[in-house]
Order: structure tokens, then C-alpha cells, then sequence
């Protein structure tokens, strides 16, 4: 099974600015980011969003490797959803949609490539603390984070598994030879993540 | 520490099957070696009966206990007492990297982070995987991967490890690393297992015969009896 089709970057050790940056930060970084993507009207404003965000990323000391590597998983989708809104409502608007989305992953990939998964998940736990008095469990919050986080490569080493299999038989314009198989691993990827997590008794009610 | 079934049976219902298929038929055992061995073919109902221990699987009637606790009823109890390997370390290792996933194990009696971390680092530096600690689970070798994830069951130190199978995916050097490794635990051990080599060097072997248990003794003998069964198996029209 392969699993590096990750679209957001891995955890980064380093000692940047960005790095050391309190993680309250760094999240709402991310919030405004997605905030943003709905206000700015610009496509000209959005670039300039990109570029900083860009700068920042490069500021970490994570490489421009990785930066390209956050972002290669959308290069199939984001020609596809950039000439659909061209279609649809012309140049600047597309451009502005597409550059949008890029400032996302890139701000996303900023938090998860200088924060270590752990202090992350410290973090949304800190942050589903107050929803405790509501019968909300945070520990449980952030071990869903935590297998989201692991499912995407996952399942698109699952795709790219299927993908394989099916072009080998000829099947590759089949959806169904395509669909269908990483619908089932990803059901049994699902049953087979909830035992282990039980068997190590992660996620119960009590911790 | 004391595993006991007592008539444990499992039945799970089937698909154009009015009647269940019963996978494990009234197994009655006390289990207190150290290193205790389960052989078998497949689908023979091993896994069904190490899940039991853990409380993955539920006995559809009897019992089954670790050091007094009932696997139903005192489920979290024996879940900190036991822990559990999976023949597939991706099926267990639930973070990208190694040392995350040794942290998420800590986390569940650890709060404070710096200790998490310093625990997790003693753990892996234990199986010498401290090196491979930020390295993606996917870059890993097999054997590397199977070390992580018993590093991972380690690191909150259950008094008792079930293995299923843990060298089916393994080469032979990685089967014989694994091997070393599992000799010099102090845990209490329950592993089913296909490599008889592996069997031969545990205390007692149950040979697991259609959901019956049907040879419970010594490595040597467990071994013989389970090649008789194949023979058998294999003449049979």
C-alpha cells in the first residue's frame, strides 16, 4: 500500500520563528486564511496572500520540496474547478477561486509542517475543553483529528493502488473497477483503525 | 498473570445461514506461562481466541478473565493490562510517524507533553527505532514497522501481549530480529503464530483445530501434532 499522497505537509523539526510561534497563532493563521478565501474579491490580493504565505512557508526551513509536495495532490483538481469557474464567471473570479484555495493548503501545510502532531492535538483538545460541560469528550476531538490525519494518505495510496490494478487489467476507464475497490478498502481501513484504536483502549469514554 | 476461559464459545450469525457459525466451541483454559503459543490453520478460530483476551471478540457464552478481570465486564481494565499486536502494523500504527504514534499510546494516562515525550523517546530507544522515530510510517521496512508498533503496545508497559501472527509479513531476517525481541520482554506472551520455528521456543502451544482447542501441551509435541493434522488434512479426498 503506498500512502504518500498527503495534501498537507508532515511535521518539519526546526527552530524558526514560525516554529516557535505559540500555536493560537498559528490556528488562526489557518481560520483567517479560510475567513479570507470567502472576502477577498481580488484575484491581485489573493496572489499577493499566496506569496506571503509562500515566504512564510519557505521561512521554516521546510524546503520548497515540501511546499510543492503539499500542493502536487491538487494540480489535477484545481486546472478542472479553474476552468469550470471561468465557464462559469469569467477569468478574475476563477483565478481568485483557484489562488484561494492555494493560500489554504498552504497556510494548512504552514500549521501541520512546524507543529509536532502531538502539540497539535494538545491544542484541539485546549480548544474542545469548554465544549466538556456539554458531555463533549476533547481527548475524543483530537483522536479524530488524529485518524483524519491518518486516513488521507491512506486512502490515496488505496487510489493509486486500485488505479494500478485497474490499468493492468484494462479497466482504467471503468469508474467502477476504480470506485468501488477503494470504497471497500476504505470500509475495511475504517473497521481495522477503530480495533486497533480499541485494542489499545484509545477513545473510551473514560480517558 | 492469569488468563482464564472458562467454556468461552464464539458464534457469529452468517449471511444465508439460518444457524450462526460457531468459531471457538467451549474452550476452557487457564493460561499462566510465560510464553504460551497458539498454531493452527487458517480460520482455524487463533484469532478469534486471542481477540477474546483483549475483548475485541465477545464470547457469545462462557467467560473469559485476565488476573480476575472479565473481558466484558471489565473491558478498560484488561485493556490497560493487555495489550494487542496486529499482524499488519499498518492496520495498528494510526499516526504518520513513529514517535506520534508511541505519544498517542502514553496519551491516554500521560497529560503533560514533555513527559509524553520523553517517555515515547525511552520507548523507541528501547527497541532501537529512535533513529526511524520522525520518519513516516510508510518509509519503514516491514520489521521496522512491527517494532514500531510493539514499541507503540510497549510504551504503557501491559503486563500481558497477544500477538497475532507477527511475522506472517516478515523476511527472515526481520522474523528473526522480531524473535530476539519478543525472548527478551518480561511481559507475559500470547501469540498465535504460522512460523513453528517461533512455536519451538515458547513454554506451552495450543494446536487450534475448527474452533477446538485439540492439543494443549509442550512446544516439541504441539509442533508434531499440528504437522499430523496437516498430513491428515492433506490426504483427506
Amino acid at each position: 500500500m503506498r500512502g504518500h499522497g498527503f495534501l498537507l505537509a508532515n511535521y518539519v523539526p526546526g527552530d524558526s520563528l514560525i516554529h516557535r510561534c505559540p500555536l493560537v497563532l498559528k490556528f488562526l493563521l489557518v481560520f483567517g486564511c479560510g475567513l479570507a478565501s470567502f472576502l477577498i474579491v481580488d484575484w491581485l490580493v489573493s496572489a499577493a496572500v499566496l506569496a506571503v504565505m509562500c515566504g512564510l512557508y519557505l521561512l521554516t526551513g521546510a524546503g520548497p520540496r515540501r511546499l510543492f509536495g503539499a500542493i502536487r495532490p491538487l494540480l489535477l483538481v484545481l486546472p478542472v474547478i479553474g476552468l469550470f469557474q471561468w465557464w462559469q464567471l469569467g477569468g478574475p473570479t476563477a483565478a481568485r477561486i483557484v489562488l484561494n484555495i492555494l493560500v489554504c493548503i498552504v497556510a494548512a501545510s504552514l500549521l501541520t509542517a512546524t507543529t509536532p502532531m502531538q502539540r497539535l492535538l494538545d491544542g484541539v483538545v485546549s480548544l474542545a475543553t469548554p465544549f466538556r460541560r456539554f458531555g463533549a469528550d476533547p481527548e475524543r476531538f483530537a483522536l479524530t483529528i488524529a485518524v483524519m490525519l491518518r486516513s488521507i494518505p491512506y486512502i490515496a495510496g488505496a487510489f493509486s493502488d486500485v488505479r494500478d490494478s485497474a490499468r493492468a487489467r484494462g479497466l482504467e476507464r471503468n469508474p467502477r473497477a476504480l470506485v468501488l475497490p477503494v470504497f471497500i478498502t476504505t470500509v475495511a481501513f475504517a473497521r481495522q483503525t477503530g480495533e486497533a484504536l480499541a485494542a489499545r483502549g484509545l477513545g473510551d469514554a473514560d480517558d | 498473570m492469569a488468563i482464564s476461559f472458562r467454556k468461552a464459545t464464539v458464534a457469529v450469525d452468517v449471511d444465508n445461514h439460518p444457524e450462526p457459525k460457531t468459531l471457538l466451541h467451549g474452550v476452557t483454559l487457564e493460561l499462566t506461562e510465560r510464553r504460551i503459543g497458539v498454531i493452527g490453520a487458517n480460520g482455524s478460530g487463533k484469532s478469534t481466541l486471542l481477540r477474546l483476551v483483549n475483548g475485541l471478540v465477545q464470547p457469545s457464552a462462557g467467560a473469559v478473565a485476565v488476573d480476575g478481570d472479565d473481558t466484558v465486564r471489565a473491558v478498560r481494565a484488561v485493556r490497560r493490562n493487555v495489550g494487542f499486536v496486529f499482524t499488519d502494523p499498518l492496520s495498528q500504527l494510526v499516526m504518520p510517524t513513529g514517535r506520534e504514534d508511541v505519544e498517542l499510546s502514553l496519551r491516554r494516562s500521560i497529560r503533560n507533553g514533555a513527559e509524553r515525550r520523553r517517555l515515547a523517546e525511552a520507548a523507541l530507544e528501547r527497541f532501537g527505532l529512535l533513529g526511524l522515530a520522525d520518519q513516516s510510517i510508510y518509509e519503514l521496512s516491514g520489521g521496522e514497522r512491527q517494532l514500531m508498533a510493539l514499541a507503540a503496545v510497549l510504551a504503557v508497559n501491559p503486563s500481558v501481549l497477544v500477538l497475532d501472527e507477527p511475522s506472517t509479513l516478515l523476511d527472515l531476517r526481520n522474523r528473526e530480529l522480531l524473535r530476539r525481541t519478543l525472548a527478551g520482554l518480561e511481559q507475559q506472551i500470547l501469540m498465535s503464530t504460522h512460523d513453528l520455528e517461533l512455536a519451538l521456543d515458547m513454554d506451552r502451544v495450543l494446536v487450534i483445530e475448527a474452533g477446538r482447542v485439540v492439543f494443549d501441551g509442550g512446544p516439541a509435541a504441539a509442533v508434531d501434532r499440528y504437522r499430523t493434522l496437516c498430513a491428515e488434512g492433506l490426504a483427506a479426498p
